[in-house]
Protein backbone atom coordinates (compact mmCIF):
# COMPACT_ATOMS: atom_id res chain seq x y z
CA UNK A 1 0.00 0.00 0.00
CA UNK A 2 1.09 3.58 -0.88
CA UNK A 3 0.14 6.24 1.25
CA UNK A 4 0.52 9.81 -0.26
CA UNK A 5 -0.12 12.99 1.80
CA UNK A 6 1.49 15.87 0.83
CA UNK A 7 1.35 19.88 -0.88
CA UNK A 8 3.90 20.74 -3.49
CA UNK A 9 3.37 24.26 -4.45
CA UNK A 10 4.70 24.94 -8.19
CA UNK A 11 4.44 28.13 -10.22
CA UNK A 12 0.99 27.17 -12.18
CA UNK A 13 -0.36 25.15 -8.96
CA UNK A 14 -0.56 23.58 -6.13
CA UNK A 15 -0.68 19.88 -6.14
CA UNK A 16 -2.49 18.51 -3.28
CA UNK A 17 -2.97 14.84 -2.84
CA UNK A 18 -4.17 12.56 0.08
CA UNK A 19 -4.73 9.33 -1.00
CA UNK A 20 -3.72 5.05 -0.83
CA UNK A 21 -2.56 3.20 -3.33
CA UNK A 22 -3.21 -0.31 -3.38
CA UNK A 23 -1.56 -3.31 -5.25
CA UNK A 24 -2.33 -3.81 -8.40
CA UNK A 25 -2.30 -0.82 -11.47
CA UNK A 26 -3.89 2.44 -10.87
CA UNK A 27 -4.31 5.07 -14.19
CA UNK A 28 -3.45 8.51 -13.35
CA UNK A 29 -5.62 10.21 -15.60
CA UNK A 30 -6.24 14.11 -16.09
CA UNK A 31 -4.88 16.98 -18.88
CA UNK A 32 -1.71 18.46 -19.27
CA UNK A 33 -0.41 20.07 -16.51
CA UNK A 34 -2.56 18.68 -14.08
CA UNK A 35 0.47 17.97 -11.84
CA UNK A 36 0.70 13.79 -12.87
CA UNK A 37 4.03 13.78 -13.75
CA UNK A 38 4.85 15.84 -10.75
CA UNK A 39 2.52 13.47 -8.42
CA UNK A 40 5.24 10.86 -9.39
CA UNK A 41 8.18 12.61 -9.38
CA UNK A 42 7.34 13.76 -5.52
CA UNK A 43 6.53 10.01 -4.74
CA UNK A 44 10.20 9.30 -6.21
CA UNK A 45 11.71 11.65 -4.19
CA UNK A 46 13.25 13.79 -7.38
CA UNK A 47 10.78 16.80 -5.48
CA UNK A 48 10.39 17.83 -2.69
CA UNK A 49 6.75 18.96 -1.48
CA UNK A 50 6.31 21.54 1.29
CA UNK A 51 4.24 19.43 3.54
CA UNK A 52 2.82 15.64 3.98
CA UNK A 53 4.30 12.50 4.55
CA UNK A 54 4.89 9.64 1.80
CA UNK A 55 4.95 5.80 3.11
CA UNK A 56 5.31 2.28 1.41
CA UNK A 57 3.93 -0.46 3.83
CA UNK A 58 4.15 1.81 6.62
CA UNK A 59 7.69 2.31 5.77
CA UNK A 60 8.52 6.20 5.83
CA UNK A 61 10.26 8.03 2.84
CA UNK A 62 9.16 11.44 3.44
CA UNK A 63 8.11 12.93 6.73
CA UNK A 64 8.03 16.76 7.02
CA UNK A 65 6.72 16.50 10.91
CA UNK A 66 9.85 14.47 11.67
CA UNK A 67 12.24 16.55 9.03
CA UNK A 68 12.66 13.54 6.99
CA UNK A 69 13.20 12.92 3.37
CA UNK A 70 14.79 9.22 2.49
CA UNK A 71 17.36 9.69 -0.44
CA UNK A 72 16.17 9.07 -3.98
CA UNK A 73 18.90 6.24 -4.34
CA UNK A 74 17.49 4.20 -1.43
CA UNK A 75 13.62 4.53 -1.88
CA UNK A 76 13.75 1.41 -3.79
CA UNK A 77 11.08 2.63 -6.42
CA UNK A 78 10.85 1.34 -10.18
CA UNK A 79 10.34 4.27 -12.18
CA UNK A 80 9.79 4.19 -16.24
CA UNK A 81 9.94 7.53 -17.86
CA UNK A 82 8.61 8.80 -21.04
CA UNK A 83 11.33 8.85 -23.22
CA UNK A 84 12.93 5.19 -21.59
CA UNK A 85 16.01 7.16 -20.24
CA UNK A 86 18.04 4.25 -21.32
CA UNK A 87 22.03 4.83 -20.75
CA UNK A 88 23.29 5.58 -24.14
CA UNK A 89 26.71 4.64 -23.19
CA UNK A 90 25.77 1.18 -22.54
CA UNK A 91 24.24 -2.12 -24.18
CA UNK A 92 20.72 -3.15 -23.51
CA UNK A 93 22.19 -6.23 -21.22
CA UNK A 94 24.25 -3.23 -19.36
CA UNK A 95 21.49 -0.95 -18.79
CA UNK A 96 19.03 -3.99 -17.44
CA UNK A 97 22.09 -4.76 -14.80
CA UNK A 98 22.65 -1.01 -13.57
CA UNK A 99 20.46 -1.44 -10.62
CA UNK A 100 20.36 -5.03 -10.26
CA UNK A 101 23.47 -5.07 -7.62
CA UNK A 102 22.17 -1.74 -5.32
CA UNK A 103 19.14 -4.24 -4.35
CA UNK A 104 17.50 -6.74 -2.20
CA UNK A 105 16.52 -9.05 -4.07
CA UNK A 106 12.70 -10.08 -5.03
CA UNK A 107 13.32 -13.02 -6.65
CA UNK A 108 13.10 -11.29 -10.03
CA UNK A 109 16.38 -12.74 -11.83
CA UNK A 110 17.56 -11.36 -15.42
CA UNK A 111 16.35 -14.01 -17.13
CA UNK A 112 13.24 -14.11 -15.78
CA UNK A 113 13.03 -10.52 -17.51
CA UNK A 114 14.26 -11.07 -20.48
CA UNK A 115 11.99 -14.26 -21.08
CA UNK A 116 8.74 -11.89 -19.90
CA UNK A 117 10.04 -8.95 -21.95
CA UNK A 118 11.11 -10.75 -24.74
CA UNK A 119 14.60 -9.08 -24.95
CA UNK A 120 17.17 -11.64 -25.92
CA UNK A 121 17.92 -10.58 -29.28
CA UNK A 122 18.41 -6.56 -27.63
CA UNK A 123 20.71 -7.70 -25.35
CA UNK A 124 24.25 -6.71 -27.09
CA UNK A 125 22.74 -4.08 -29.26
CA UNK A 126 22.91 0.03 -28.04
CA UNK A 127 19.88 1.65 -26.99
CA UNK A 128 20.70 3.87 -29.82
CA UNK A 129 19.97 0.79 -32.42
CA UNK A 130 16.33 -0.31 -30.86
CA UNK A 131 12.91 0.69 -31.81
CA UNK A 132 11.00 3.28 -29.34
CA UNK A 133 8.87 0.26 -28.22
CA UNK A 134 11.89 -1.81 -27.66
CA UNK A 135 13.48 1.02 -25.52
CA UNK A 136 10.18 1.00 -23.41
CA UNK A 137 10.41 -2.62 -22.82
CA UNK A 138 13.90 -2.39 -21.61
CA UNK A 139 13.35 0.57 -19.23
CA UNK A 140 10.27 -1.50 -17.87
CA UNK A 141 13.02 -4.46 -17.49
CA UNK A 142 15.45 -2.56 -16.12
CA UNK A 143 12.96 -1.39 -13.12
CA UNK A 144 11.80 -4.55 -12.58
CA UNK A 145 15.50 -5.58 -11.85
CA UNK A 146 16.15 -2.64 -9.17
CA UNK A 147 13.20 -4.53 -7.41
CA UNK A 148 11.08 -1.76 -6.88
CA UNK A 149 8.42 -1.58 -4.01
CA UNK A 150 5.96 0.33 -6.36
CA UNK A 151 6.29 0.71 -10.05
CA UNK A 152 5.82 4.24 -11.31
CA UNK A 153 4.80 4.85 -15.38
CA UNK A 154 5.14 8.33 -16.76
CA UNK A 155 2.99 8.18 -19.97
CA UNK A 156 5.31 5.08 -20.79
CA UNK A 157 2.90 4.78 -24.66
CA UNK A 158 3.59 8.92 -25.77
CA UNK A 159 6.51 8.54 -27.27
CA UNK A 160 5.89 5.25 -29.22
CA UNK A 161 3.10 5.13 -31.76
CA UNK A 162 -0.39 3.44 -31.61
CA UNK A 163 0.97 0.08 -33.21
CA UNK A 164 3.65 0.08 -30.56
CA UNK A 165 1.86 0.81 -27.60
CA UNK A 166 -0.70 -2.35 -27.94
CA UNK A 167 2.58 -4.22 -28.36
CA UNK A 168 3.70 -2.98 -24.66
CA UNK A 169 0.04 -2.95 -23.06
CA UNK A 170 0.28 -7.04 -23.11
CA UNK A 171 4.05 -6.44 -21.33
CA UNK A 172 2.73 -4.43 -18.75
CA UNK A 173 -0.14 -6.66 -17.55
CA UNK A 174 2.21 -9.47 -17.54
CA UNK A 175 4.04 -8.00 -15.01
CA UNK A 176 1.03 -7.45 -12.61
CA UNK A 177 0.88 -10.67 -12.63
CA UNK A 178 4.14 -11.36 -11.33
CA UNK A 179 4.70 -8.88 -8.82
CA UNK A 180 1.83 -7.78 -6.25
CA UNK A 181 2.88 -3.79 -6.01
CA UNK A 182 1.50 -1.08 -6.33
CA UNK A 183 1.68 0.68 -9.91
CA UNK A 184 0.84 3.60 -11.43
CA UNK A 185 0.50 4.34 -14.96
CA UNK A 186 0.29 8.49 -15.88
CA UNK A 187 -1.88 9.13 -18.84
CA UNK A 188 -3.58 11.76 -21.37
CA UNK A 189 -5.27 8.77 -22.90
CA UNK A 190 -7.96 7.33 -21.74
CA UNK A 191 -8.30 3.83 -23.96
CA UNK A 192 -4.77 3.52 -23.16
CA UNK A 193 -5.38 3.14 -19.57
CA UNK A 194 -8.61 1.23 -19.72
CA UNK A 195 -6.58 -1.05 -21.75
CA UNK A 196 -4.53 -1.66 -18.43
CA UNK A 197 -6.99 -1.07 -15.28
CA UNK A 198 -10.54 -0.24 -14.64
CA UNK A 199 -9.23 1.58 -11.37
CA UNK A 200 -8.88 5.62 -12.17
CA UNK A 201 -7.50 8.74 -10.27
CA UNK A 202 -8.27 11.65 -11.62
CA UNK A 203 -6.41 15.13 -11.68
CA UNK A 204 -6.76 18.04 -12.98
CA UNK A 205 -5.64 21.74 -11.60
CA UNK A 206 -3.35 19.92 -8.88
CA UNK A 207 -6.00 18.70 -7.21
CA UNK A 208 -8.23 14.74 -7.45
CA UNK A 209 -11.48 14.81 -8.80
CA UNK A 210 -11.93 11.39 -7.55
CA UNK A 211 -10.25 7.85 -7.38
CA UNK A 212 -12.64 4.46 -7.81
CA UNK A 213 -14.01 2.21 -10.65
CA UNK A 214 -14.22 3.74 -13.86
CA UNK A 215 -18.18 3.15 -14.46
CA UNK A 216 -18.16 5.07 -10.93
CA UNK A 217 -16.33 8.24 -12.13
CA UNK A 218 -18.67 8.60 -15.15
CA UNK A 219 -21.41 10.05 -12.57
CA UNK A 220 -19.02 12.82 -12.29
CA UNK A 221 -19.65 15.68 -14.36
CA UNK A 222 -15.87 16.85 -14.05
CA UNK A 223 -14.66 13.48 -15.36
CA UNK A 224 -17.50 13.59 -18.42
CA UNK A 225 -16.66 16.76 -18.92
CA UNK A 226 -11.97 16.07 -19.64
CA UNK A 227 -13.28 13.39 -22.33
CA UNK A 228 -14.88 13.40 -25.98
CA UNK A 229 -17.04 11.10 -26.65
CA UNK A 230 -14.44 9.38 -29.03
CA UNK A 231 -12.50 7.61 -26.02
CA UNK A 232 -15.83 6.96 -24.01
CA UNK A 233 -14.96 2.96 -24.02
CA UNK A 234 -16.52 -0.04 -22.66
CA UNK A 235 -13.48 -2.03 -20.67
CA UNK A 236 -14.47 -5.66 -19.88
CA UNK A 237 -12.46 -8.39 -18.14
CA UNK A 238 -13.54 -11.76 -20.02
CA UNK A 239 -13.07 -15.48 -20.49
CA UNK A 240 -12.90 -17.23 -23.24
CA UNK A 241 -15.63 -19.81 -23.27
CA UNK A 242 -15.92 -21.22 -26.61
CA UNK A 243 -14.23 -21.13 -29.91
CA UNK A 244 -15.83 -22.18 -32.92
CA UNK A 245 -13.75 -22.57 -36.37
CA UNK A 246 -17.07 -23.49 -38.07
CA UNK A 247 -18.98 -20.47 -37.30
CA UNK A 248 -16.23 -18.21 -36.97
CA UNK A 249 -16.96 -17.14 -33.20
CA UNK A 250 -15.92 -17.19 -30.35
CA UNK A 251 -18.21 -16.95 -26.68
CA UNK A 252 -16.65 -14.62 -23.87
CA UNK A 253 -18.01 -14.49 -20.70
CA UNK A 254 -17.60 -12.11 -17.93
CA UNK A 255 -17.37 -13.85 -14.11
CA UNK A 256 -18.73 -17.20 -15.41
CA UNK A 257 -22.20 -15.01 -16.38
CA UNK A 258 -22.95 -17.65 -19.03
CA UNK A 259 -26.79 -15.52 -19.81
CA UNK A 260 -24.99 -12.51 -21.27
CA UNK A 261 -22.09 -13.63 -23.36
CA UNK A 262 -20.12 -11.46 -25.88
CA UNK A 263 -19.73 -12.84 -29.15
CA UNK A 264 -16.68 -11.84 -31.44
CA UNK A 265 -15.43 -12.73 -34.19
CA UNK A 266 -12.98 -15.69 -34.29
CA UNK A 267 -9.38 -13.82 -34.27
CA UNK A 268 -5.17 -15.77 -33.73
CA UNK A 269 -5.49 -14.33 -30.37
CA UNK A 270 -8.67 -15.60 -29.40
CA UNK A 271 -8.19 -19.63 -29.65
CA UNK A 272 -7.50 -20.53 -26.58
CA UNK A 273 -10.33 -21.70 -24.30
CA UNK A 274 -10.07 -20.67 -20.51
CA UNK A 275 -8.16 -17.39 -21.24
CA UNK A 276 -8.23 -14.02 -19.83
CA UNK A 277 -8.87 -11.13 -22.08
CA UNK A 278 -9.83 -7.49 -21.69
CA UNK A 279 -12.38 -6.70 -24.26
CA UNK A 280 -13.35 -2.78 -25.23
CA UNK A 281 -16.40 -1.54 -27.02
CA UNK A 282 -17.02 2.31 -27.82
CA UNK A 283 -19.51 3.74 -25.81
CA UNK A 284 -21.05 5.44 -29.48
CA UNK A 285 -20.80 1.37 -31.22
CA UNK A 286 -24.00 0.12 -28.58
CA UNK A 287 -27.35 1.28 -30.04
CA UNK A 288 -30.09 0.47 -27.31
CA UNK A 289 -33.45 -1.16 -28.24
CA UNK A 290 -36.47 -1.88 -25.81
CA UNK A 291 -37.30 -5.82 -27.61
CA UNK A 292 -34.70 -8.11 -29.14
CA UNK A 293 -34.71 -7.75 -32.59
CA UNK A 294 -34.78 -10.60 -34.76
CA UNK A 295 -33.50 -11.22 -38.24
CA UNK A 296 -30.79 -8.66 -38.30
CA UNK A 297 -26.80 -9.25 -38.10
CA UNK A 298 -26.15 -7.66 -34.77
CA UNK A 299 -24.84 -10.38 -32.91
CA UNK A 300 -24.76 -9.36 -29.64
CA UNK A 301 -27.81 -8.24 -28.11
CA UNK A 302 -27.32 -8.31 -24.58
CA UNK A 303 -30.59 -7.90 -22.01
CA UNK A 304 -30.13 -5.22 -19.12
CA UNK A 305 -31.28 -2.51 -16.61
CA UNK A 306 -30.39 0.61 -16.88
CA UNK A 307 -28.86 1.56 -13.97
CA UNK A 308 -27.79 5.06 -14.44
CA UNK A 309 -28.49 7.99 -16.80
CA UNK A 310 -25.82 11.04 -16.71
CA UNK A 311 -26.53 14.04 -18.76
CA UNK A 312 -23.98 15.09 -21.07
CA UNK A 313 -24.44 18.19 -23.38
CA UNK A 314 -26.66 17.21 -26.13
CA UNK A 315 -26.32 13.79 -25.36
CA UNK A 316 -27.11 11.46 -22.46
CA UNK A 317 -24.52 8.57 -21.07
CA UNK A 318 -26.79 5.30 -20.17
CA UNK A 319 -25.57 2.84 -17.97
CA UNK A 320 -26.77 -0.50 -18.06
CA UNK A 321 -26.04 -3.47 -15.81
CA UNK A 322 -26.08 -6.39 -18.89
CA UNK A 323 -23.82 -8.50 -15.73
CA UNK A 324 -21.44 -6.44 -16.12
CA UNK A 325 -22.13 -2.40 -16.69
CA UNK A 326 -22.07 -1.45 -20.18
CA UNK A 327 -22.31 2.34 -20.97
CA UNK A 328 -24.00 3.89 -24.19
CA UNK A 329 -24.38 7.29 -25.89
CA UNK A 330 -27.34 8.15 -27.21
CA UNK A 331 -29.00 11.30 -27.77
CA UNK A 332 -31.29 13.27 -25.89
CA UNK A 333 -34.36 12.03 -28.45
CA UNK A 334 -33.37 8.83 -28.31
CA UNK A 335 -34.41 8.61 -25.03
CA UNK A 336 -37.55 10.25 -25.31
CA UNK A 337 -38.60 7.98 -28.19
CA UNK A 338 -38.09 4.85 -26.23
CA UNK A 339 -38.75 6.06 -22.80
CA UNK A 340 -35.46 5.12 -21.15
CA UNK A 341 -35.26 5.75 -18.12
CA UNK A 342 -33.39 4.64 -14.74
CA UNK A 343 -34.58 0.90 -13.90
CA UNK A 344 -36.12 -0.01 -16.98
CA UNK A 345 -34.84 -3.31 -18.78
CA UNK A 346 -33.24 -3.07 -22.31
CA UNK A 347 -31.18 -4.08 -24.80
CA UNK A 348 -27.82 -3.40 -25.73
CA UNK A 349 -27.09 -4.20 -29.55
CA UNK A 350 -23.35 -4.29 -31.11
CA UNK A 351 -22.32 -5.61 -33.87
CA UNK A 352 -18.97 -8.90 -32.77
CA UNK A 353 -16.76 -6.57 -35.21
CA UNK A 354 -16.96 -3.61 -32.86
CA UNK A 355 -15.47 -5.33 -30.40
CA UNK A 356 -11.41 -4.40 -29.69
CA UNK A 357 -9.14 -7.33 -28.04
CA UNK A 358 -6.39 -6.70 -25.85
CA UNK A 359 -4.08 -10.11 -25.71
CA UNK B 1 70.28 20.18 -42.78
CA UNK B 2 72.56 17.13 -40.85
CA UNK B 3 72.37 19.00 -37.17
CA UNK B 4 68.68 19.27 -37.45
CA UNK B 5 68.54 16.33 -35.14
CA UNK B 6 71.44 16.41 -33.16
CA UNK B 7 70.22 17.50 -29.86
CA UNK B 8 72.94 18.70 -27.41
CA UNK B 9 72.35 17.82 -23.59
CA UNK B 10 70.27 21.65 -22.81
CA UNK B 11 67.72 20.72 -25.45
CA UNK B 12 67.25 17.26 -24.30
CA UNK B 13 66.60 18.30 -21.22
CA UNK B 14 64.13 21.13 -22.07
CA UNK B 15 62.63 18.82 -23.86
CA UNK B 16 61.82 16.16 -21.40
CA UNK B 17 61.54 19.11 -18.60
CA UNK B 18 58.29 20.51 -21.24
CA UNK B 19 56.72 16.96 -21.18
CA UNK B 20 57.15 16.50 -17.34
CA UNK B 21 55.82 20.11 -17.00
CA UNK B 22 52.59 19.35 -19.40
CA UNK B 23 52.19 15.87 -18.25
CA UNK B 24 52.18 17.17 -14.25
CA UNK B 25 49.96 19.82 -15.01
CA UNK B 26 47.07 18.03 -16.71
CA UNK B 27 47.39 15.36 -14.75
CA UNK B 28 47.02 17.33 -11.36
CA UNK B 29 44.27 19.55 -12.82
CA UNK B 30 42.18 16.68 -14.31
CA UNK B 31 40.18 15.96 -10.83
CA UNK B 32 40.12 19.57 -9.65
CA UNK B 33 38.35 20.33 -13.20
CA UNK B 34 36.05 17.39 -12.96
CA UNK B 35 34.76 18.30 -9.45
CA UNK B 36 34.40 22.18 -9.90
CA UNK B 37 33.04 21.68 -13.53
CA UNK B 38 30.32 19.37 -12.27
CA UNK B 39 29.90 22.21 -9.42
CA UNK B 40 29.39 24.55 -12.14
CA UNK B 41 27.17 22.69 -14.44
CA UNK B 42 25.46 21.39 -12.06
CA UNK B 43 24.83 23.32 -8.80
CA UNK B 44 23.62 27.51 -8.33
CA UNK B 45 25.58 29.09 -5.44
CA UNK B 46 26.20 32.45 -3.36
CA UNK B 47 28.77 33.94 -5.39
CA UNK B 48 29.00 32.06 -8.41
CA UNK B 49 29.77 34.84 -10.88
CA UNK B 50 32.86 35.69 -8.72
CA UNK B 51 34.29 32.34 -8.77
CA UNK B 52 33.73 31.99 -12.04
CA UNK B 53 35.10 35.32 -12.95
CA UNK B 54 38.03 34.09 -10.63
CA UNK B 55 38.33 30.69 -12.70
CA UNK B 56 38.60 32.93 -16.40
CA UNK B 57 40.74 35.28 -14.92
CA UNK B 58 44.57 33.78 -16.06
CA UNK B 59 42.84 33.58 -19.34
CA UNK B 60 42.49 37.14 -20.15
CA UNK B 61 45.49 38.63 -17.93
CA UNK B 62 49.40 39.04 -19.40
CA UNK B 63 50.98 35.79 -18.59
CA UNK B 64 54.02 37.56 -16.82
CA UNK B 65 51.26 39.32 -14.63
CA UNK B 66 50.35 35.88 -13.20
CA UNK B 67 53.46 35.34 -12.81
CA UNK B 68 54.02 38.29 -10.81
CA UNK B 69 51.32 37.65 -8.88
CA UNK B 70 52.28 34.09 -8.58
CA UNK B 71 55.28 35.27 -7.16
CA UNK B 72 53.61 38.30 -5.08
CA UNK B 73 51.29 35.44 -3.22
CA UNK B 74 54.24 32.23 -3.13
CA UNK B 75 57.56 33.63 -3.59
CA UNK B 76 60.10 33.18 -1.01
CA UNK B 77 59.30 36.59 0.67
CA UNK B 78 55.64 35.93 1.16
CA UNK B 79 54.09 34.61 3.88
CA UNK B 80 52.67 32.03 2.22
CA UNK B 81 55.89 30.79 0.62
CA UNK B 82 57.75 31.70 3.95
CA UNK B 83 55.38 29.48 5.86
CA UNK B 84 55.49 26.72 3.11
CA UNK B 85 59.38 26.60 3.30
CA UNK B 86 59.61 26.35 7.07
CA UNK B 87 56.87 23.60 6.98
CA UNK B 88 58.00 21.02 4.26
CA UNK B 89 61.55 22.44 3.30
CA UNK B 90 59.73 23.10 0.01
CA UNK B 91 60.78 26.04 -2.29
CA UNK B 92 57.79 27.36 -4.09
CA UNK B 93 59.35 30.22 -6.73
CA UNK B 94 62.06 29.57 -9.19
CA UNK B 95 62.24 26.10 -8.90
CA UNK B 96 60.46 22.75 -10.93
CA UNK B 97 57.36 22.98 -8.93
CA UNK B 98 56.66 27.05 -9.92
CA UNK B 99 56.94 25.72 -12.97
CA UNK B 100 54.33 23.30 -12.92
CA UNK B 101 51.88 25.82 -10.75
CA UNK B 102 52.89 28.72 -13.59
CA UNK B 103 51.43 26.08 -16.10
CA UNK B 104 48.42 25.09 -13.68
CA UNK B 105 47.18 28.50 -13.35
CA UNK B 106 46.98 29.06 -16.86
CA UNK B 107 45.31 26.18 -17.72
CA UNK B 108 43.06 26.08 -15.31
CA UNK B 109 40.12 28.20 -17.08
CA UNK B 110 40.24 25.88 -19.55
CA UNK B 111 39.95 22.51 -18.87
CA UNK B 112 37.72 23.40 -16.40
CA UNK B 113 35.36 25.37 -19.37
CA UNK B 114 35.66 22.29 -21.22
CA UNK B 115 34.99 19.76 -18.52
CA UNK B 116 31.88 22.13 -17.68
CA UNK B 117 30.34 22.45 -20.66
CA UNK B 118 30.43 18.91 -21.54
CA UNK B 119 28.36 18.25 -18.29
CA UNK B 120 26.04 20.90 -19.10
CA UNK B 121 25.06 18.40 -22.28
CA UNK B 122 24.69 15.23 -20.63
CA UNK B 123 21.25 14.82 -19.77
CA UNK B 124 20.15 15.81 -16.33
CA UNK B 125 17.42 13.11 -16.53
CA UNK B 126 19.98 9.99 -17.42
CA UNK B 127 21.54 11.33 -13.87
CA UNK B 128 18.06 10.99 -11.89
CA UNK B 129 17.44 8.03 -13.61
CA UNK B 130 20.44 6.40 -12.29
CA UNK B 131 19.64 7.52 -8.84
CA UNK B 132 15.90 6.05 -9.11
CA UNK B 133 18.05 2.79 -9.82
CA UNK B 134 19.53 2.98 -6.47
CA UNK B 135 22.71 4.49 -7.16
CA UNK B 136 24.57 7.13 -4.89
CA UNK B 137 25.81 10.51 -6.08
CA UNK B 138 29.50 8.87 -6.56
CA UNK B 139 28.34 5.70 -8.63
CA UNK B 140 26.01 8.02 -10.85
CA UNK B 141 29.24 10.43 -11.50
CA UNK B 142 31.42 7.99 -12.64
CA UNK B 143 29.46 5.79 -14.46
CA UNK B 144 26.93 8.51 -16.23
CA UNK B 145 28.08 11.69 -16.08
CA UNK B 146 31.77 11.15 -16.79
CA UNK B 147 31.50 8.57 -19.61
CA UNK B 148 28.95 10.90 -21.49
CA UNK B 149 30.96 13.63 -20.91
CA UNK B 150 34.43 12.25 -21.66
CA UNK B 151 34.86 13.74 -25.06
CA UNK B 152 34.74 17.15 -23.74
CA UNK B 153 36.92 15.97 -20.80
CA UNK B 154 39.73 14.66 -22.94
CA UNK B 155 39.39 17.97 -25.15
CA UNK B 156 40.07 20.14 -21.75
CA UNK B 157 42.81 17.80 -20.72
CA UNK B 158 44.75 18.06 -23.63
CA UNK B 159 44.15 22.06 -24.26
CA UNK B 160 45.68 22.12 -20.69
CA UNK B 161 48.78 19.68 -21.73
CA UNK B 162 49.17 21.90 -25.24
CA UNK B 163 48.57 24.88 -22.99
CA UNK B 164 51.33 23.80 -20.40
CA UNK B 165 53.69 23.10 -23.38
CA UNK B 166 53.34 26.58 -24.74
CA UNK B 167 53.52 28.36 -21.48
CA UNK B 168 55.87 31.06 -21.22
CA UNK B 169 55.70 34.37 -19.53
CA UNK B 170 54.43 32.95 -15.85
CA UNK B 171 56.97 30.63 -16.61
CA UNK B 172 59.60 33.05 -16.98
CA UNK B 173 58.32 35.43 -14.13
CA UNK B 174 57.77 32.89 -11.71
CA UNK B 175 60.05 30.09 -11.93
CA UNK B 176 62.79 31.58 -14.29
CA UNK B 177 65.11 30.06 -16.80
CA UNK B 178 67.37 28.00 -14.70
CA UNK B 179 68.71 25.07 -17.49
CA UNK B 180 67.04 21.54 -16.33
CA UNK B 181 65.07 22.51 -13.89
CA UNK B 182 62.66 25.60 -15.11
CA UNK B 183 63.92 25.75 -18.85
CA UNK B 184 61.16 24.35 -20.90
CA UNK B 185 60.91 24.52 -24.54
CA UNK B 186 59.52 27.73 -25.04
CA UNK B 187 61.96 29.50 -22.41
CA UNK B 188 64.91 27.32 -24.26
CA UNK B 189 64.05 28.51 -27.96
CA UNK B 190 63.79 31.89 -26.96
CA UNK B 191 67.10 31.84 -25.00
CA UNK B 192 68.71 30.44 -28.29
CA UNK B 193 67.35 33.52 -30.53
CA UNK B 194 69.37 35.85 -28.22
CA UNK B 195 72.27 34.10 -29.34
CA UNK B 196 73.95 34.32 -32.86
CA UNK B 197 74.49 31.27 -34.80
CA UNK B 198 71.86 28.91 -32.31
CA UNK B 199 69.11 29.18 -35.58
CA UNK B 200 69.30 25.44 -36.03
CA UNK B 201 68.95 24.87 -32.26
CA UNK B 202 66.34 27.13 -32.46
CA UNK B 203 64.57 25.45 -35.38
CA UNK B 204 64.81 22.65 -33.88
CA UNK B 205 63.16 22.80 -30.76
CA UNK B 206 60.65 24.22 -33.21
CA UNK B 207 59.73 21.89 -34.82
CA UNK B 208 59.50 19.11 -31.67
CA UNK B 209 57.35 21.92 -30.03
CA UNK B 210 55.25 21.43 -33.16
CA UNK B 211 55.34 17.46 -33.19
CA UNK B 212 54.29 17.02 -29.65
CA UNK B 213 51.64 19.60 -29.58
CA UNK B 214 50.41 17.35 -32.90
CA UNK B 215 50.73 14.50 -31.78
CA UNK B 216 48.64 15.21 -29.09
CA UNK B 217 45.90 16.67 -31.03
CA UNK B 218 45.96 13.59 -33.07
CA UNK B 219 45.28 11.17 -30.13
CA UNK B 220 42.39 13.07 -28.81
CA UNK B 221 40.64 13.19 -31.86
CA UNK B 222 41.55 9.51 -32.47
CA UNK B 223 40.13 8.70 -29.24
CA UNK B 224 37.01 10.88 -29.38
CA UNK B 225 35.91 9.42 -32.74
CA UNK B 226 36.69 5.60 -31.21
CA UNK B 227 34.41 6.49 -28.34
CA UNK B 228 31.78 8.16 -30.35
CA UNK B 229 32.03 5.23 -32.69
CA UNK B 230 31.42 2.93 -29.79
CA UNK B 231 28.67 4.70 -28.54
CA UNK B 232 26.68 3.64 -31.61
Amino acid sequence: MLDVDFILARKSFILEIHEQFPKGITGIFGPSGSGKSSLLQTIAGLETPEKGHITIDKEVLYDSNNRLNVAVNKRQIGYVFQEGRLFPHMTVEQNLKYGYSHSHQNGVTLQAVVDLLELNDLLDQKPLHISGGERQRVALGRSLLSSPRILLLDEPFSAVDVNLRNQIIPFITRIVEHLTIPILVVSHDLPDLLKLTNRLFLLKDGKCLGHGDYYDLLKLDSFTGMISSSVLINAIEVVIKDVSKESGMVLLSHENNDENMIKCALRPSLNAVGKAVKVFIHADHIALSVKPLEQVSIQNQLKGTVVEMIPRGEKILCVVDVGFKLVADITSDSRTRLNIQKGREIWCLFKSVAIEVNV
Amino acid sequence: MTGILNFNEAEIQAILLSIKVAVLCAVILLPIALWLGYKMARYDFYGKPLIESLIHLPLVMPPVATGYVLLVLLGSNSAFGAWFYDVFGIKLAFSFNAAVIASMVVSFPLIVRSVRIAMEMVDTGLEDASRILGAGRMKTFFRITVPLAMPGIISGTILAFARALGEFGATITFAGNIQGETQTLPLAIFANMQIPGKEAATMRLVVVSVVIAFIAMVLSEWYIKKMKHARR
